[in-house]
């Protein structure tokens, strides 16, 4: 291990992995682009014509049909396909269907609501989740049991149900803020509070989990043995490599979040992707579908790509756990 | 965007609201029983102020002749541009950009006189050339570049010429007696010619469209929120409004709020003035808070069935006399509605200009359907529905996607007619599978649910057959002379005078035949506002005008 | 062969996800306590298992015979009592109609557990299918399913089932179908781990030594080790769907009314502020359903 040639050996293994990881990370996005094309493709009927076909707009079939074939839509499905294929690899989103905007300027409307909302989400659980472990651990059993129950509870409300009591008591009752200015700051927080619950629960019941394996510990109990607190013991000893862990969790409720602010949004009034979804989902508007599957692939591959490769750095017991595997996949 | 008021602001507002609530409670009644203008009872007009107007959705897009006019965007549409004509709620139709009109005998050539001194924001001239662009766009639109034409624009448009500045002819193949009340229709909206000539992309943002109306942009977000703020030089509004001048208001702020319920409470909280779309059930409560209830009717057809004469059970007119007798349209207005909504008198709405009183045809009558389906051969069985020759007198309903209480009024519907013995299934679809698979004079589709606005009744003769293209709504062909011919009758009608007693007729006939089951009159565009809101005016079609309005201490 | 099939999953997403979601690979490492310990957890956590095993038998009865349990029709109401509050006469309230939410409740129960179920179905039958063949196969055929795996998991499940039931239509069914769909690839990579883990194992080996073929280690030895893992996070599934499908139905993609599913109650409920019970009854019953379903799942991992 520690000699130099095999430490270049090494490196240059580590490179080709990490070029074979980033090729399939891309693979993976066009995929995902592809995958929406084809199942968004399996009904009959496009945005322009669901639009046209509103009763009080009075158009006869061939005036549509006419209007359709402007937007190529009468192709057939592979073709449509591949010309979007060829645009999304130079970068080119294309154009919404549903509003005649570059879908690129959609998304760049939408996505600093979005981040700020799961930004403030992910802060809200982290903290939550390291709340109740700690309580966990350090309160009197009484009260530390039923918090146990917090995550499970927590996975079994509808997060909707979450969001409409918070609006319903901090906004209309106690008046913190106001919902037509979503954007304001506690009505991030309190979107970001309703996002932030389910995902809170997992990222806890991973750290309880751990917590209570880490005080099994060896190490442990001979800290206990030596008369450390418990609160101490918790800070100074079974916190560290317990949250270790949570980056792993954590890069896999990226998507969670994603699909969680679907539905905060729409409740919280928050004009973010989940909106640009929900609108685009209500007319077909293929091309953003595509574009936010893809956006949102994106974000996934890439926040566990970097967790994978940070993972290691962080914790020298899974390197020497997990390398087994890697190394001979490596070599292989 | 300026936020309108601190919590603190906001319940010294209440305690005001809970002395006037009396006042706006009587207020809302006699204003909603009016047709939908509310009383100016608020004391002197006020300047100023910011409104924000809580709206479902922005709809799709921006492009004038694509967007859905019909529905959200109307409303944004209405304060940005002016129209050729005014239509009021009584289907009156006034000047407005055009001061004069003129028509030849057979109704196939008309002159519009514009009136002087109108110019679009950017400072170009609304002028017979513009009113040109205008026409032609409108009736032709321009496929190669993505614009649609407006689809209810008379098929029968010839051309448009400028006589001279403020002088426009325009020619027709047939007799178009609804070319004057269409251009006071929400699609008629006049355009600056630079933004018609400009690609469907630019059109689509919002801030490139250059209207001649009482306010301008301000700002504005993809399916979030406009922004407008009035326009200090307008001065040319129809004078039926009773206004001159600029708007009273500052800025017109429309902001989407999917949710029904946070639109109300927002509204209820103080922290908006206008929601739209609130729960009907809902409204005599907020009605009784002091909050002004608005629910004004267009001019179109009533809320009803069409049914398809081609499909069993209903190949029996007997069956469908039941259906007309069997359903109890008080119990509808009711319980899915309030005071606010007037049972139906005929197929169209009574504020159309030659729409008659039918009511008699439309009375509940159990004993009669029972009779009536009887004798038509139809046995209850023992589970309660009845049979004939082994099949079930049942069929299915589709909700209207369009019209938010369907849903409740079939369910209603359905619990009706179980007890006279028939079986029915409710089918709900979402706007995009109603779509796909209901529509008129469809073999799987025996009833569909109509909600349809129009600006004159000679729309009405483009429905009932399959003549001339006709969308055939009872799958009756031409197979019937009778309607066929009064149908005809009224498409020709060269005046009103001469087509009112055709429409009478052909009213009474319809409903007898039982070919359209009306339920209720419609006010498909409801609006919960704050008590300040003062002189509100709604249009022929239902949209409401901030341009009168003002915000009271 | 196998070495590069190993490391395809292995590397695409380091620990499986629907074991995080369970309580983290740690955890599991935590609970294979030694059996006299199991035991005494078992003890302690008996009442709460119980409750929840009750709820189950109360939700299951519910969808099985509704008739015994309220004598109201769900779909009929009178029509003068609308709106009322919860009391003795109507425990959960009446709605918009006048009818009897509680007997609305009780009568969408089969719905929603049936949705549940074909969600759960799908994502187990497919996602199954895909890992044992992957995990069984190996090689070209286990790195393609590993691929179409990934992008399943790259794409969030929410969304990935708002696209998915978009396409096929918004009734409840599809919703069903499209929560499945959302679930297949964390089936698929539980499914795969735990094959290749058995196969690996010395008992197996020594059966293919012994001249098994592949048919019979699949079937005696492969599935049902497998199972185990795979019905308890089925039972995980069941629960989350239930969540799902109402999620779906309250942004709309549900059958509408009169259908009167848990998660379209909420959703319609919502729409009248006025009668908050409207929401509230439905709701209290999803929570209870989906924790006692989680309790459950928990109960059954640490039992094994």
């Amino acid at each position: 291990m520690s000699s130099t040639t095999n430490r270049s050996a090494a490196r240059r293994a580590y490179g080709r992995y990490a070029v074979r990881r980033l090729a399939q990370a891309v693979a993976v996005v066009l995929l995902a682009y592809v995958f929406t094309f084809l199942v968004i493709s399996v009904l009959p009927g496009d945005p322009v014509s669901n639009v046209l076909r509103d009763p009080q707009n009075n158009f006869s079939e061939q005036e549509i049909a006419r209007i359709v074939a402007y937007y190529g839509l009468d192709q057939p499905i592979w073709v449509q396909l591949v010309e979007a294929l060829s645009r999304f690899v130079v970068g080119d989103l294309g154009v919404s269907l549903r509003s005649n905007l570059p879908v690129s300027g959609l998304l760049a409307d939408v996505l600093p609501s979005t981040l700020r909302l799961a930004g403030a989400a992910l802060a809200v659980a982290l903290v939550l989740a390291f709340a109740i472990a700690f309580g966990v651990r350090n309160l009197p059993a009484p009260l530390a049991r039923p918090l146990r129950a917090f995550p499970s509870l927590f996975l079994s409300v509808p997060n909707f149900l979450i969001g409409l009591v918070l609006i319903q008591w901090f906004s209309f009752q106690l008046g913190l803020f106001l919902v037509i200015d979503a954007e304001s700051l506690l009505a991030t927080f309190f979107a970001a509070v309703a996002l932030g619950i389910p995902v809170s629960a997992q990222i806890a019941e991973v750290l309880i989990a751990n917590l209570d394996h880490e005080a099994r510990q060896e190490y442990a109990a001979v800290a206990r043995s030596r008369g450390l607190g418990r609160a101490r013991l918790f800070t100074a000893h079974l916190l560290k490599p317990s949250s270790l862990p949570v980056v792993t969790v954590v890069a896999l409720t990226v998507g969670e979040l994603l699909g969680g602010s679907l539905i905060t949004e729409t409740i919280f009034g928050r004009n973010g992707v989940g909106n640009l979804v929900q609108r685009s989902v209500a007319t077909q508007d293929l091309p953003v579908l595509q574009a936010v599957v893809a956006l949102a692939a994106v974000v996934f591959v890439v926040v566990n790509l970097v967790a994978d490769l940070v993972y290691p750095l962080l914790d020298p017991r899974v390197r020497l756990d997990a390398s087994p595997a890697r190394t001979k996949e490596v070599s292989a | 965007m300026t936020i309108p008021r601190s919590p603190r602001r906001l319940r010294a507002g209440r305690a005001a609201t809970a002395t006037a609530g009396l006042l706006a409670t009587l207020m809302v009644a006699a204003g909603c029983s009016a047709g939908g203008t509310q009383s100016q009872a608020g004391g002197e007009p006020q300047e100023g102020g910011d409104l924000v107007f809580l709206i479902d959705s922005l709809g799709p897009t921006w492009v004038p002749n694509n967007s859905s006019i019909s529905s959200f965007q109307g409303h944004i549409w209405g304060h940005l541009t002016d129209k050729l004509v005014y239509v009021d709620e009584n289907g009156t139709v006034s000047p407005w950009v055009a001061e004069s009109w003129d028509q030849n005998e057979d109704a196939t050539q008309f002159t519009l006189k514009l009136k002087d001194g109108v110019t679009f924001s950017d400072g170009s001239p609304v002028d017979a050339a513009a009113v040109v662009a205008n026409l032609d766009i409108w009736a032709r639109g321009d496929v190669e570049r993505g614009i649609n034409p407006i689809g209810l624009f008379p098929k029968t448009y010839v051309s448009a010429e400028a006589l001279d500045d403020l002088t426009v002819q325009v020619d027709f193949v047939a007799p178009t007696l609804g070319f004057i009340p269409t251009l006071g229709y929400h699609g008629s909206i006049l355009i600056s010619p630079e933004t018609l000539a400009a690609p469907a992309e630019e059109q689509a943002d919002l801030a490139n469209d250059i209207g001649s109306g009482p306010f301008v942009v301000e700002s504005w977000t993809e399916g979030d929120e406009v922004v407008l703020k009035k326009r200090d030089d307008y001065d040319w509004a129809p004078e039926a409004l009773d206004h001159d001048g600029p708007a009273y208001l500052d800025t017109l702020t429309y902001k989407v709020v999917a949710e029904p319920s946070v639109r109300t409470a927002a509204v209820q909280s103080g922290q908006a003035q206008v929601a739209y779309n609130p729960s009907p059930q809902e409204l005599e409560f907020y009605g009784e808070q002091g909050f002004t209830v608005a629910a004004p009717r267009y001019l179109g057809f009533v809320n009803g069935y069409a049914i398809n004469t081609q499909v069993a059970p209903f190949d029996d007119v007997r069956v469908r006399q039941a259906l007309q007798v069997g359903i109890d349209r008080d119990e509808i207005l009711s319980t899915v509605y309030t005071d606010d909504w007037l049972p139906a008198a005929s197929f169209i709405q009574s504020n159309v200009p030659g729409a008659t009183d039918h009511s008699d045809a439309l009375v509940h009558d159990p004993e009669a359907a029972a009779a009536l389906l009887d004798e038509a051969g139809w046995v209850e069985g023992s589970d309660g529905v009845r049979t004939k020759d082994g099949q079930r007198l049942s069929f299915t309903l589709h909700p209207n996607p369009y019209l938010a209480t369907s849903q409740a009024v079939d369910e209603l519907v359905a619990q009706q007619l179980a007890e006279l013995g028939f079986d029915v299934d409710i089918q709900a679809y979402d706007v995009i599978t109603f779509g796909e698979r209901v529509s008129f004079a469809n073999p799987s589709i025996p009833t569909y649910e109509v909600t349809r606005s129009f600006i004159d009744a000679g729309t009405v003769a483009g429905v009932l057959t399959d003549a001339e293209n006709g969308e055939n709504w009872f799958n009756v062909g031409q197979s019937d002379p009778t309607l066929t011919e009064l149908a005809q009758d009224v498409a020709t009608a060269t005046t009103t005078e001469e087509r009112d007693p055709v429409l009478d007729e052909l009213q009474g006939y319809v409903l007898d035949r039982a070919y359209f089951v009306p339920l209720t009159q419609i006010a498909q565009r409801l609006y919960l506002q704050s008590p300040d809101v003062q002189g509100v005016t709604y249009n022929g079609v239902a949209y409401a005008n901030y341009y009168t309005a003002w915000l009271a201490e | 062969m196998t070495l590069t099939s190993i490391s395809t999953g292995g590397e695409a997403a380091p620990p499986p996800a629907p074991a995080t979601a369970a309580g983290g690979g740690p955890q599991r490492r935590g609970t294979r306590l030694g059996p006299s310990r199991a035991r005494g957890i078992l003890a302690r956590l008996r009442p709460s298992v119980l409750l929840s095993f009750a709820v189950v038998a109360v939700v299951l009865a519910w969808s099985v015979a509704p008739t015994l349990f309220t004598s109201y029709d769900p779909a009929v109401g009178v029509t003068a009592d609308f709106f009322q509050p919860p009391s003795a006469a109507h425990w959960f309230g009446t709605d918009h109609l006048g009818r009897d939410v509680y007997a609305r409740v009780v009568h969408g129960t089969a719905s929603s557990v049936t949705s549940a179920l074909v969600a759960v179905a799908i994502g187990l039958l497919v996602g199954g299918f895909v890992g044992l063949v992957a995990g069984f196969v190996g090689g070209l055929v286990d790195v393609v399913l590993a691929r179409f795996v990934d992008v399943l998991l790259a794409i969030p499940s929410f969304l990935l089932a708002v696209v998915v039931v978009s396409a096929l239509g918004f009734e409840t069914i599809n919703a069903a179908i499209a929560t499945g769909v959302s679930a297949v690839a964390v089936f698929a990579r539980v499914m795969r781990a735990e094959v290749l883990r058995t196969r690996s194992s010395v008992f197996v080996e020594a059966a293919a030594v012994l001249g098994a073929n592949r048919w019979q280690v699949l079937t005696r030895h492969v599935l049902p080790n497998a199972s185990r893992s795979v019905l308890q996070l089925a039972v995980l599934q069941f629960g989350l769907s239930i969540l799902v499908i109402a999620g779906l139905a309250f942004l709309g993609y549900g059958d509408p009314p009169p259908a009167s599913d848990w998660g379209l109650l909420i959703s319609v409920g919502k729409d009248y502020p006025l009668a908050p019970w409207l929401v509230y009854a439905p709701a209290i019953v999803t929570v209870a359903t989906v924790l006692s379903v989680n309790r459950i799942s928990r109960w059954l991992r640490t039992t094994d």
